[in-house]
């Protein structure tokens, strides 16, 4: 298995930061990820410049083209949601 | 690359009338990986004659009868008018037109024209998804 | 991973499922260059090439006052019975919420 797919599975269910270039962050629940690097989330805030500007149930994000080029990053909430997960992980 | 035995299909079904190609995908009788492809290139085969109006990414407007499409949803136009002619006045004299489907931003199409039962069903049995990653 | 999120037990396994099961709901759609469409969702491919129905579309647009350049933001809307968008323009899709 590739590492980033274990990296992806890791990331599912947990609270993530997708980054647009443009600058608009979206931060959310992994629900699950394709190939395309299309997205969807779950309880999604939308934040300009750092600033929430948006609330949406589930969004679908699409991925991959030209500049939207986004990434996804774990987003760390305290200590609550890493621990016991990191220990089944490894 | 597309074989010349996909091409003779493909004229024989621009004739033959597309709505019975849409049928077709609609019964799941369809299933390779052209078919993401055929939903919107079929579609848009069954509104040829009908008015249309393509909205360019520049935001140019362009309304006109859609003469012909293709599989990369380039469009053909006759009897064009510009939207907002003030604005773009040297379109003036432009009759007829060939758009790159990647400068196009929306289409506007004739409801009455657009069967939404049966492009739903397309939709929904389309098998075009790409593998998943990240699951198991 | 076994934990069951909302999604998971709506039967969604990837991405493009979370649009498949808006097909017939109305829909927000978020595009480039501050655009916005809310409309019923007839079709879609794998490029997010989509056909909506009634729509609405919010434009926003930011006119630099010359003088003292402010920035005026202005919301323009219109509306379309039918609507092909093509797909290398979308950034997100939101369903309806599901309760």
């Amino acid at each position: 298995m590739e590492p980033t797919q274990d990296f992806t599975s890791f990331l599912l269910g947990r609270p993530v930061i997708v980054k647009l270039n443009s600058g608009v962050d979206y931060r959310g629940i992994l629900a699950c990820l394709d190939g395309y690097m299309n997205i969807a989330l779950e309880q999604t805030e939308e934040y300009v410049n750092g600033q929430l500007k948006n609330k949406y149930g589930d969004t679908f994000i699409r991925g991959n083209n030209g500049e939207l080029l986004s990434y996804v990053s774990l987003l760390t909430l305290g200590n609550s949601y890493s621990t016991g997960k990191t220990a089944e992980y490894r | 690359m597309v074989s010349t035995l996909t091409l003779c299909r493909d004229r024989r079904t621009q004739e033959t009338g597309c709505l019975e190609e849409l049928g077709t995908m609609a019964n799941g009788l369809w299933h390779d990986n052209r078919e993401r492809i055929f939903l919107f290139y079929s579609f848009f085969k069954t509104l040829v004659g009908q008015p249309v109006t393509v909205e360019l990414k520049n935001d140019l407007a362009i309304t006109g009868v859609l003469v012909s499409v293709d599989q990369f949803l380039n469009i053909k136009l006759d009897n064009i008018k510009v939207v907002d002619e003030e604005r773009y006045p040297h379109m003036l004299a432009v009759k007829n037109c060939f758009i790159r489907g990647s400068v196009v931003r929306y289409v506007q199409l004739p409801a009455p024209s657009v069967d939404t039962a049966l492009l739903q069903d397309a939709a929904r049995r389309e098998r075009q998804q790409p593998a998943a990653v990240g699951r198991k | 991973m076994d934990d069951h999120a909302p999604l998971e037990s709506a039967g969604i396994e990837e991405p493009l499922d979370l649009v498949r099961l808006s097909l017939d709901e109305r829909i927000y759609v978020k595009l480039r260059g501050d655009r916005e469409l809310r409309g019923k969702l007839h079709a879609y491919d794998g490029h997010l090439n989509m056909v909506l129905g009634d729509v609405e579309e919010t434009i926003t647009v930011v006119d630099v006052n010359e003088e003292t350049l402010e920035e005026v933001i202005r919301i323009v809307k219109r509306n379309c019975e039918m609507l092909f968008v093509r797909g290398d323009g979308v950034i997100l899709v939101s369903p309806p919420s599901r309760a």
